[in-house]
């Protein structure tokens, strides 16, 4: 199976290409970057399909990235992974963030679990915890920083995800210390790829997950402020 | 030609294929335009962030769709066209990612198209209207008197200071508590209402420049409310009416300038052209009508679908453009601000002011 992998929801500009076969990405190319995947993404794009050596025709599948991370750097992604598969009429898929983080460590150490978390601001993350053999222990969610280390029960952990810094920062002293730390500021592409290559299309939809609504609040009674605000 | 236009500068999201013979005679062949009013109308105005959500659940399937009706498949396209800016980033990212991603499949042209270009270029789609003419285009999001002299070629001759006209009309409906969008039901209240009740203040008339200014008057109606409680229909009518013949009477001043600088610049228009939605209000029409046979030219507004934010139109800017060697690269950026006229100058006290964007 040849996979596209895309992944911009973070701070990195990342495709590549897996040939499931040969058991690797035939071609990838991440850069570093805070701002600007808009511009940078479909040349980057381009670049990996010529170097891959193959025509867009060949690919069986499109996967990206759905979040949770920059609401506008998701959104680039997933729009030009649902615009190549609606152009080529192929089959797009969506990871999570959290799942990419952690892939690479589920199975390394059963018995300690992993958390992956996302810095979401605020002094709050997005993260997940899961145990050392795969098993969600606590689904994704959007939570103050405290709350994520009180997955400290679960025993010392694997920190993964580009928070895994600040959590192990704030560990509680008197609890044992992770038993790794892994701060890396984007996913790696090749677990985008291959998780992208696993998952059922019908139960990975390749839709935004933001874990957080949008900052907008219903419109109120608006003639009766008017008339407060006039008066004044 | 066969072009496929994106259109997701604000809260419609909208494609569409038209295709563009070597005459220049344009025929649409699809044109799909979902609006995002429901999703926005219990915020009272449209939310950035659920407007690009909105737009990238959405985009793919009316693409498909467009694609489906026009009965044109993908490789047969010559060229990929999306509205580029200005508008709400979060959507122009969207639609401009979806239109790169379709034309490095397929290796097709990209045409990144300035939506008010769009707009501008709308009466050669409907009408074959030639160059030159004078455009007015007034919608939530843009009001400006514009020389459209080729494609291309533009100069902007006037512009609003502060409101959009379209935005003035939905901030009134929203002070009097009418339901969004508000600018119809503001139209519609007037039609019962005594114009001459209230004397709202008629900004920027008789300047020898082209602007408008908008927001003063919508403060005027908003005092006005402050004084009358409780507000009964009848005091909202009024209220409507007085702030609507404040525009109309504004709107047709400026454009009567707009008009004579345009001759004097560059000889008779064409046509006196009105897009955006507030093209739709009828009384709008009415005083444009006049307008223009002052000025003894004549007045072109497209039908409704194609004068509001539409994919035909963005299809056909980049037909335009295409025909005149114009393409751009998959490296360009969407963009949230972006002049028609690069040239275009904020007026003398207005610096900082919306005009110089």
């Amino acid at each position: 199976m040849l996979v596209l992998a895309i992944d911009t929801a973070l701070d990195a500009c990342a495709a590549g290409v897996l040939d499931t076969n040969a058991g690797r990405l035939i071609a990838q190319e991440t850069l570093p970057m805070r701002r600007g995947h808009a511009e940078t993404l479909m040349p980057l794009i381009a670049r990996v399909i010529e170097s891959a050596g193959i025509a867009v025709a060949a690919l069986d599948r499109i996967v990206a990235t759905t979040g949770p991370g920059s609401f506008t750097g998701l959104r680039v992604g997933l729009s030009a992974a649902r615009g190549i598969a609606l152009a080529a009429d192929k089959p797009v898929v969506g990871v999570t963030t959290l799942a990419a983080f952690a892939a690479p460590v589920i199975g390394e150490n059963r018995k300690s679990p992993v958390i992956s978390a996302i810095d979401a601001r605020h002094d709050q993350v997005y993260f997940q915890t899961i145990s050392g053999d795969g098993a969600t222990l606590v689904h994704p969610r959007v939570a103050p920083i405290e709350e994520a280390l009180a997955a400290s029960r679960f025993g010392a952990p694997h920190l993964v995800g580009n928070a895994a810094k600040l959590l192990a920062d704030r560990w509680p002293t008197h609890l044992a210390p992770p038993v790794a730390v892994d701060p890396q500021p984007a996913p790696d592409i090749a677990w985008v790829a291959w998780l992208g290559a696993a998952v059922s299309p019908n139960a990975a939809p390749p839709r935004p997950y933001y874990l957080r609504a949008p900052d907008a609040k219903p419109a109120g009674n608006f003639l009766l402020k008017t008339q407060t605000l006039a008066a004044l | 030609m066969l072009v496929l236009g994106i259109e997701t500068t604000c809260d419609e999201t909208a494609a569409a294929v038209v295709e563009r013979q070597a005459d220049g005679s344009a025929r649409i062949l699809s044109n799909i335009v979902r609006s995002q009013t429901g999703e926005h109308a219990p915020y009272g105005g449209v939310v950035p962030e659920i407007a690009a959500r909105a737009h990238v659940e959405l985009l793919d399937g009316i693409v498909a769709s467009a694609m489906k009706e026009s009965g044109v498949g993908f490789p047969r396209l010559s060229g990929v066209a999306a509205a580029a800016g200005p508008g709400l980033i979060g959507g122009v990212i969207v639609g401009l990612t979806t239109a790169k991603a379709i034309a490095l499949v397929h290796r097709t042209p990209l045409i990144a198209v300035n939506h008010l270009e769009a707009h501008a270029l709308t009466p050669r789609l409907t009408d074959a209207l030639e160059f030159p003419y004078c455009l007015f285009l007034a919608s939530g999001g843009h009001t400006q008197i514009v020389a459209v002299l080729g494609v291309g070629n533009y100069v902007r001759l006037g512009t609003t200071v502060d409101d959009a006209m379209g935005e003035a009309f939905d901030k009134v409906a929203k002070m009097l508590g009418l339901p969004y969008p508000g600018g119809p039901q503001v139209e519609h209240a007037a039609a019962s209402g005594d114009a001459t009740r209230f004397n709202f203040p008629r900004p920027m008339l008789g300047r020898p420049d082209a602007n408008f200014s908008l927001s003063g008057l919508k403060t005027a109606v908003r005092n006005e409310i402050g004084r009358i409680n409780p507000l009964e229909p009848q005091d909202i009518s009024d209220l409507c009416a007085g702030f609507q013949a404040a525009v109309l009477e504004a709107t047709a001043d400026r454009l009567g300038v707009g008009l004579k600088l345009f001759q004097q610049r560059f000889g008779m228009p064409r046509a006196l052209v009105a897009a955006g939605g507030v093209a739709a209000n009828q009384a709008i029409r009415a005083a444009l009508e006049s307008v223009a046979a002052k000025a003894q030219t004549v007045l072109i507004i497209p039908p409704p679908a194609l004068c509001t934010d539409n994919g035909a139109m963005i299809a056909w800017a980049g037909a335009e453009r295409l025909a005149a060697g114009l393409t751009d690269t998959l490296e360009t950026p969407p963009r949230a601000r972006w002049l028609l006229d690069a040239s275009a100058q904020a007026p003398a006290g207005f610096a900082n002011t919306r005009a110089g964007f």
